[in-house]
Formats: C-alpha cells, structure tokens, sequence
C-alpha cells in the first residue's frame, strides 16, 4: 500500500495534466506533513478547519488563473455550509474530501460520515456526493484509497471542469486511535472498504449512503455544465451596466 | 472635528510624508466633495486604496458600506461577494489576500466575534487584510440599530493566542474615508490584522467629505520579495521583523501553515521549541508591532500642556468630550483633549508621561469600562482615573463627562483603582448615592 495514495494519485494526475505547476493551489484545512507536499512541487496552504473551500474561493476571485485545489477533512461539518455555497455558485475549484469516517489525530470521534462504531453509530450519516450533487455541483465523484488509478482519471477530469467538482475519497485512517499496529489496522481498514465497494458509474446519488452491511458504491456519478461564478458575474453585470462594466480581474496590484 | 487645511497635511493622514511615492490609481478614485454617510465613505476610502476583494455578509450597521462598495465594485473592477456567513466572508479574504490582490470584509459585533478564529489565523499567517467593524450596542444581538463601542478589547484579545493588531477610530465620515486609506497602508506595512474601529454613530452620520485627487492619496505597496526565488522563505523578517511576500501562483512552491512554523513555513517539533532550537512566532508577531509602535500610534492632543485633568476619548465619544472641555474651560478648569486615533498598539509611554504631571483622568467610551483599565495600568498609581461609563444605544451627554471633569478637578484623595461614575440620568433614577 502506498504511504499517501490520496496525494499521490493526485500527483499523478497533475503531471498527466499539460497544468501550469506553478499556478496550483493546495489548500487544506488539516496538517499534512512537508514531506507528503514536497513532492507535489505546488503552493500548499493550511488554513483552518473546515474552512478551506471558503479560502479556496477567495484566493481563486483574488486570481482567476489559479488551479485552486480545496483537500478538506470537514466536508460534511464545519465545512458544511462552505461546501453548499460553493457548489450553489459553483465556484471554480476542486474539493477533495477525505472521509475516514473519524478525526484520527483526536481519539477517535465519529464524524458525521462515521458508519462503525463501538455500538454502530445511530445517527444517519452524510450522503455527501448527493448533497455535492443537490447544490450544484458539476462533478462528482467517490473512490476509495485504493483505487488510485480510478481516483487519478477523476481528478484529471475534474481539473477540465468549469465549475466546483467534489470528489469524496474513501480512507478510513486510524494512526492514532488504532493504537500499536496502526499501519496494520489501517490498510486493514482500506482493504475491507476497497473489498466492500462496488463501481457502479451514473448512479442516482440518492443511492450512495453509507450503511452497515452495504457496499459502498463508488464511481463518477455527475457530469454537467454550468455557468460558473465568474462567468454569471461578467455576463449579468456587463448585461445591467453596458459599457460601464469593468469586468473582474486584470492585473494585480501593479506588479 | 478635525479640518484637513492642506494637500500638505493630506498626505501625512494616510502615510509617512516623503516616504511613500505611489499614488493612488486615478480609476478608483471618486474624486470630489459629497454629502455621504461614513459607512459610504469608508467603503471610498477602500477603493481609493485599492481594494478589489470585498467578502462579507449583511449586518446592521455596517450594510451601507458593503452596498456602496457592491456598486461601485464593477465600475472599477473590483469585486463584491456575499458570502455564506462571516467565517465564509473572513476566509474568503485570507484567500483573496495571498492572491495578490488588497482585501477586506466589513462587518459589526456579532459578525465580528465569529471571524475570530479566522483573524488569527490572519495574524499567523501574515496575509494583509482590513477589517471594517462598526460598531454596535452589545452583547449578544444587542441594540443593532444603535451605537456601542464595546469590542474595543475584542479587537485586540479575541483570537487565541498571542498577537497584536492595529486599530484606528474614526470620528466623523470625512476620517472614515481617510483612515480607510490608511488602514490599508499599515496592513501592507506591518502585515498584521488591520481594524477600522468605527461605530454606528460615525457610520450613519452624514457629512461632507472631501475625496482628494488620486495623485494626493499616497499608497503603501505590498512588500513584495525581490530576491532571488530559490532564496525565498515566507517567515524570513527584514529588519523591521516584518517579512516580505509573495503571491500564490507565482511559482515559489510556497509551504503555508497556521501551526507553528520556521521561517521556510515548515511546522517545527514541540522537540526544537522545548530545546531552544526555535523561537516561537508569537514572539516576532506581537514584536513586530511593539518595537514600531512609536512609528504606528496616532494621538491628536490639544491644551495638554498645563492641563490638569485630561480627557481620553476615542471614536465618536471624542466629538462629545469636545463639547464636555469647552464648558469646562469656560467654568476655569484647565482640562486638555487626548484623541486616541489608533487605540491599539496603546499609547502607554505618553500615558505614564502625563499622569506624573495631572490630577487625573476622564475617560468617557460607550461601554462600561474597557480602554479605562488600561489608561489606568500606565498612570503606575500617579494620578486619578475616572471611567464614564454608557450604555450601547446612544452617545454620551456632555454634561456627563463635564461634571466627571469637575470631580477630578477638585478631588482631593486618590482612589483605588478606577472611579466608575454615575450618570447624571442614573443619579436620577437612583438618587444621589447610586455609586
């Protein structure tokens, strides 16, 4: 098993691409070490919890001509909100989420997307490529750890996209709660996702909740155009002010 | 209210004479003399800087000043978006900062305590942003409608952690522009969380306000990094232990993070900081603000020099205390007027200073008590300090702070610690020995 499959996929898929390099944002919301990004070759930014997509969104208005790369581990609770909005005014970036079910770096906590537990967890987890698809989102996508190769031809799809594209990575970590045999217990955990998991391509996104006792399904399940932020914003306002409309962007700050 | 006489004295309200030599753009400058509101009028200043990045969310009393910014934005080419919510609109401006691009949100207190988290990380990160709050009764949903200057000791403690910020407090929308301008200037400066203290009061007061031509408007630029990029590190300071920048997307392969970091950006091990191998960031963040404090502090002081009680006041309570000294002069007592205009980094050394040398002082801020404890923290025990305290939702009277002057001026004993007053409308209520 690969050390860092996630980021490693996507470094694939970045060097399959014909991307300027140098205009790669990565921007997480949790810590990965250097020694995961180094090889990346990309501007890697940690901000906080949750908050990647709306820092992504910025950074994306702020320069248009980035490639804004949102690896978020709380998609589905502090990110919650920013997720929506991104998807409703389809922002033009990638969110990545890495669901392991836990905040392993914690004790072990379930998340919102848990589905093992002690005593089963009881609450309903999130369906999060169908909230991606409810508000807007024009890609979507779910694999687990180990489909790196399948994980790689999505991201590349996802990076010709004109919109936000969500792809929900199933990779369920425990380096810390697992206790001795982490590493073990890990791939463990990976092996018996990638075991249970079934592709099912197209599926109707009301179908891919996680539940005890049924298989994950994984696969790219929309494909769809929409106008982007900026380019409703161009087109309604050059519409309404005429020959008054400055459009967005142009140079920075006169460098 | 301060009367700008000059192009002269122009240029010193936005930056270091002779120092800056950009000038603001022409295009985003609405040049000429309007009949605004300050809420409007900051949101010109912000243009007038060149800010293209606006992020932010809807909240009495600050939504005049998005509105404005929101149609003036397209004409200009820069931008305006509501987001989600305020950690939404605060996140959205770290972004738009490290684009490139001057950024800012404008928000009022209940907005401003949910951007908390993310300011620290704006001081952390040390991205240049601006923060417009204007403010209103509190806590909690308050009095939206009305005035309050109770987020005084927010703005300055309310992130975890150790860091410093600047803060400026207009008192009229002539300054609401003005400070605007240089709230950016100090951002790209010191690189630290710049904060446009305003209030309701100021916001929603009309005014003439004079909007000068670009050429009059001096413009701090970002400090971009000009060496070689294989010797770029993102926390490496210059001398003035502010570092200098990059933008995302320039190639630097940049390694950003909000944990403890070296001056590469990389996270140290508790090992390094525990073993002396690293010294902490917090260090050189409150350091940068310190040590350049004297060059960043903005008092305007009058009749200071033989006065034996003095006025400290800050915002729109200062344009009250003027009414309060008059009336006070005319009575005989020598009372001089010290404005704090950025109340953060706070102004100690003239404090200390001048309680060697009066009877005390009168500190009038619509809270009930927050800058007072630190004007008394300088006085070292030297001289009488008075707080008179207000509620949110209107503004001093006069009289208030006029009958505090007097107190001082005939007191006798020192007190322990700060003298709260009582108002002449709660004396009413409460009869005479209400305090």
């Amino acid at each position: 098993m690969k050390k860092y499959p996630i980021l490693e996929a996507l470094n694939d898929a970045l060097k399959k691409s014909n991307i300027n390099m140098d205009k790669v944002c990565l921007v997480s919301d949790v810590f990965y070490t250097p020694e995961a990004i180094k090889p990346l070759e990309v501007d890697f930014i940690n901000t906080h919890r949750g908050r990647s997509v709306a820092f992504g969104t910025g950074l994306k208005l702020g320069n248009p001509d980035l490639q804004v790369i949102s690896l978020v581990g709380d998609l589905a609770t502090l990110g919650g909100n920013h997720l929506v909005h991104a998807g409703r005014r389809n922002m033009n970036l990638i969110a990545i989420c890495i669901n392991n079910f836990v905040y392993p770096t914690k004790s072990g906590e379930q998340s919102p997307a848990y589905m093992f537990s002690t005593y089963s967890n009881f609450e309903r987890p999130f369906n999060i490529p169908h909230i991606a698809k409810s508000c807007g989102a024009v890609f979507v996508a779910r694999w687990t750890a180990l489909h790196t190769k399948q994980l790689t031809d999505s991201l590349l799809k996802a990076m010709t996209k004109e919109g936000l594209s969500v792809i929900e990575v199933i990779a369920p970590g425990g380096h810390y709660f697992a206790g001795v045999d982490a590493l073990e217990n890990e791939s463990e955990l990976i092996n018996f996702c990638y075991k249970n998991s079934e592709v099912k391509n197209g599926e109707d996104t009301q179908n891919l909740e996680i539940k005890t006792g049924k298989k994950i399904i994984v696969g790219e399940f929309i494909e769809r155009k929409r106008l982007t932020f900026l380019d409703s914003y161009n087109a309604r306002l050059s519409e309404v002010m005429g020959n008054k409309f400055v459009p967005y962007g142009g140079k920075i700050d006169r460098d | 209210m301060k009367c700008i006489k000059d192009k002269e004295e122009r240029i010193d309200v936005y930056g270091e004479r002779g120092r800056l030599q950009l000038k603001a753009n022409p295009k985003d400058v609405r040049t000429g003399v309007f009949y605004i509101d300050g809420d409007v009028a900051a949101a010109e200043g912000a243009l007038a800087a060149g800010c293209k990045f606006l992020g932010g969310y809807p909240i009495t009393p600050s939504t005049e000043a998005a509105e404005a910014f929101a149609k003036r934005a397209p004409q200009v080419g820069a931008i305006f978006i509501q987001m989600e919510d305020e950690l939404g609109s605060i996140s959205s401006v770290m972004g738009a900062s490290l684009s490139g691009r001057k950024a800012m949100t404008i928000t009022s207190g209940p907005g401003f305590s949910l951007m908390m988290e993310t300011i620290g990380l704006g001081a952390m990160l040390e991205l240049p942003f601006v923060i417009i709050n204007i403010q209103r009764g509190g806590p909690s949903t308050g009095v939206p409608t009305s005035t309050g200057q109770a987020d005084m000791m927010q703005a300055r403690w309310g992130s975890q952690g150790d860091y410093e910020v600047i803060t400026l407090s207009p008192d009229s929308p002539q300054e609401s522009f003005d400070f605007t301008v240089k709230a950016f200037n100090l951002a790209e400066k010191y690189r630290c969380p710049v904060m446009l203290m305003s209030d309701e009061c100021v916001g929603h007061m009309t005014e003439k306000v004079i909007i000068p031509e670009a050429s009059e408007i001096p413009i701090e630029p970002r400090r971009w990094f000009k060496g070689k990029k294989s010797d770029y590190a993102p926390y490496k300071p210059d001398k003035d232990l502010v570092p200098p920048m990059v933008k995302a997307g320039d190639g630097y392969k940049l390694y950003i993070s909000a944990l403890e970091h070296n001056e590469k950006g990389y996270p140290v091990s508790i090992k390094d900081l525990i073993e002396g191998k690293h010294k902490s960031s917090a260090k050189r963040l409150v350091d940068k603000i310190r040590v350049n404090a004297d060059k960043i502090i903005e008092l305007k002081e009058e009749g200071l020099d033989d006065a034996e009680v003095v006025v400290i006041s800050y915002g729109i309570t200062s344009r009250v205390a003027i009414r309060a000294i008059e009336l006070a002069r005319k009575a005989g007592i020598k009372v001089g007027n010290l404005r704090l205009v950025t109340v953060w980094p706070f102004p100690d050394k003239r404090i200390v200073e001048l309680s060697k040398k009066v009877k005390g002082f009168v500190v009038p801020e619509i809270n009930y008590g927050q800058i007072v404890f630190e004007v008394e923290r300088c006085t070292h025990g030297n001289s009488n300090v008075i707080l008179v305290p207000h509620g949110g939702g209107s503004v001093h009277s006069p009289d208030d702070i006029l009958a505090a002057i007097k107190q001082v001026a005939k007191e006798k004993k020192r007190y322990n610690g700060v003298f709260e007053f009582a108002t002449v409308l709660e004396r009413q209520i409460f009869g005479s020995g209400a305090k």
